[in-house]
């Protein structure tokens, strides 16, 4: 980036397409105006951007579309305040300000050639999205993909259609989808958390990359059952968030850690390894 | 850091010249030509603060601390950053003129602490407020005597090498000063009549006057494994009892040379069309510091605030080896609930009763 460039300065987005996933949580593709930066703009999976609602403040989201689409990118937004409340409110057509992307994102080069478990819980869907869509649209780099998508409610399964609809298609590509809820005696499919799950993945323990994201409770059981699993503890990768204000490193918002291991989840994570987690109270 | 770079490149030729107690006036006067002069004047009976100087009569030579650090000049309390049309949804920077401005008589400690805020803003982002103001400050540092709260020995930060254009360290008769910078260097050779040269009953003086302020510090040593020890004691009793005296005032952060949180808002203008987006201090002590979306807060009670800025004071800061305290005691001498931050370190290196310190209280 240009030194002498503000960097809290924002590109200019426009809003393409609003879906609604489920109650409160909509799914927002934005475009760059400016034909270079929509030309030259690139993510990893796992960053985040700032959006800017004028008037009303940034806010840190996750990106959660495939970095390989240029130019476009996608946000899956909560409605939990002032500002998401009116970026619900956006329709196709209208202008926000975004900057970043920012953090170090997951550390997909390292992924490559080996088998990917995903662990979602909750809203947690969102960020392990743009790793699940990078991997499909770079198939050949990946071994055997499992997607674990969990939730109360099956009306609160986030993309739950998204992931339905290619299931099929997904299970001839060696891509396993398991979608569970925990409280809905409604729901047909599997029942219960995402950790009672693992068992059934189509991933070699050995070879297996492992992305979880999810409410701060439920780390410690999908830890357990993981390493219980024979899962290695080094290729268990957390993806965390905070209220950051700058997302870069200055405002001292997502500060976290201890003495020997301070660190600013806007750069140096929002990605942190297995035992950074468990060693660093404070983290999650 | 490309700056620091720089000026470390200029300390291998480091220039010595003297100045006598007659010439400082004179001296002070002439500095008014590189910009707005800012220096320590006091303001009560027990406290100074840094304002800008008209009269140069009114300096104070001998503080200790003032009510805020000097890193105000380079990160405002609080600050537009832009302008923001609300119809149009354009973001646009205010024109501000940052004029050029001297900070005259910055202690070791507080240069130490600019330094750790340059490894913190300029860092990979490099953040343009701040860098602008730092460009346009001129550092002239003076030495000093530490107080009871002082402990800048334990902390490596007493003594500098760069991160000023002149340092003057006091002697009988006037002042030795130390050259960092080329606008150091520019200053000294367009006031070259007031300066003579070094000495050796200056050098003299300067080794006495050296030796006689290590020997004020009241606790010698050093806090190099600090780190590691306050991890090893993070469930000690000691934190639930200090805490439960903690006002959480957020004092000790705002007058720390280090703190350098900020949070951002959007304030509209009546009429609904324009707004600004402002930043300010904020402190990790507030309880709205660790909330996130949705109510979860990672720092929940008043000890886990209060135990962070333990931490986040000790730990290490890669960009100069040392810890991102750097032992000014400000935040002890401003507490108003008179949590000795000094104590409960030492408390954590030996472990032993604190000692009755009777702290002549503000």
């Amino acid at each position: 980036m240009n030194t002498t460039e503000n960097i809290y300065s924002l590109y200019k987005c426009r809003v393409l397409r609003v879906y609604d996933l489920i109650e409160d949580v909509k799914l927002l593709l934005f475009r760059f105006e400016n034909p270079d930066i929509a030309e030259s703009w690139t993510c990893k999976p796992g960053q985040f951007v700032q959006l800017s609602m004028p008037a009303l403040g940034e806010v840190p989201i996750s990106i959660c579309s495939s970095p390989m689409r240029r130019g476009f990118f996608e946000l899956c937004i909560k409605k939990t305040g002032r500002v998401t409340d009116k970026i619900h409110e956006l329709k196709p057509g209208d202008f926000v300000g975004v900057r970043g992307p920012y953090g170090n994102g997951f550390p997909v080069d390292e992924f490559e050639g080996s088998d990917l478990l995903l662990i979602a819980a909750g809203i947690g869907m969102a960020p392990l999205r743009s790793v699940f869509m990078y991997a499909v649209d770079n198939r050949w780099k990946f071994g055997n993909i499992t997607v674990i998508n969990s939730a109360k409610f099956g009306n609160t399964l986030l993309f739950r259609k998204e992931l339905e609809a290619m299931r099929d298609v997904a299970e001839a590509e060696n891509i396993r989808i398991i979608q569970t809820v925990t409280r809905d005696p409604d729901w047909p499919g599997r029942v219960g958390r995402a950790q009672e799950h693992i068992k059934h993945a189509n991933t070699d323990p050995e070879k297996t990359y492992v992305c979880v994201c999810g409410p701060p409770q439920v780390y410690e059981d999908v830890f357990n059952t993981l390493i219980k699993n024979n899962y290695d503890p080094r290729k268990i990768y957390v993806t965390l968030e905070r209220r950051m204000k700058c997302g870069v490193g200055k405002c001292g918002h997502c500060i976290a850690g201890t003495s020997t291991f301070l660190k600013y989840i806007c750069i140096d994570g929002p990605v942190f390894g297995y035992y950074d987690i468990i060693s660093t109270p404070g983290l999650i | 850091m490309q700056k620091l770079i720089y000026i470390f490149w200029y300390i291998r030729k480091m220039r010595y010249v003297k100045i006598a107690n007659e010439q400082i006036h004179d001296f002070l006067n002439q500095l008014k030509q590189y910009g707005k002069l800012y220096a320590p004047v006091k303001v009560s009976d027990k406290f100074y603060d840094r304002k800008e100087i008209d009269d140069v009569c009114d300096i104070a030579f001998d503080y200790v601390r003032t009510l805020l650090p000097a890193k105000k000049y380079f990160i405002h309390p609080k600050e537009k950053m832009f302008d923001i049309d609300i119809e149009n949804g354009t973001y646009d920077e205010p024109e501000e003129k940052i004029e050029p401005f001297v900070l005259f008589g910055v202690h070791a400690c507080e240069i130490v602490g600019l330094r750790i805020l340059d490894g913190v803003y300029l860092r990979d982002y490099v953040d343009t407020y701040y860098k602008r103001r730092r460009e346009a400050g001129i550092i002239i540092g003076l030495s000093c005597l530490p107080d009871d709260h002082c402990f800048c020995n334990l902390r490596r930060s007493d003594f500098v090498d760069i991160g000023f254009d002149l340092f003057l360290h006091e002697l009988p008769d006037g002042y030795l000063v130390r050259v960092g910078s080329p606008t150091g260097h520019k200053i000294v050779d367009e006031c070259a009549e007031l300066f003579s040269n070094v000495t050796q009953e200056d050098i003299a003086a300067f080794r006495e006057f050296e030796e006689k302020r290590q020997q004020m510090f009241s606790h010698h040593g050093s806090f190099d494994n600090m780190r590691y020890l306050l991890e090893l004691t993070a469930r000690d009793e000691l934190w639930d009892e200090e805490s439960e005296k903690c006002l959480g005032c957020g004092n000790c952060t705002n007058t720390c040379p280090t703190c350098r949180c900020y949070d951002v808002q959007d304030i509209p203008d009546i009429d609904g069309k324009t707004a600004e987006r402002i930043r300010f201090w904020d402190s990790c002590q507030f309880r709205s510091h660790g909330l996130v979306a949705g109510g979860h807060n990672f720092r929940e009670t008043k000890k886990d605030r209060f135990f962070n800025r333990y931490v986040c004071k000790n730990s290490y800061f890669y960009g100069l080896g040392t810890s991102y305290c750097v032992g000014c005691g400000n935040c002890t001498y401003f507490c108003p609930a008179g949590i000795d931050y000094l104590g409960n370190l030492l408390r954590v290196r030996s472990a032993s009763e604190p000692e009755e310190v009777v702290h002549e209280h503000n």
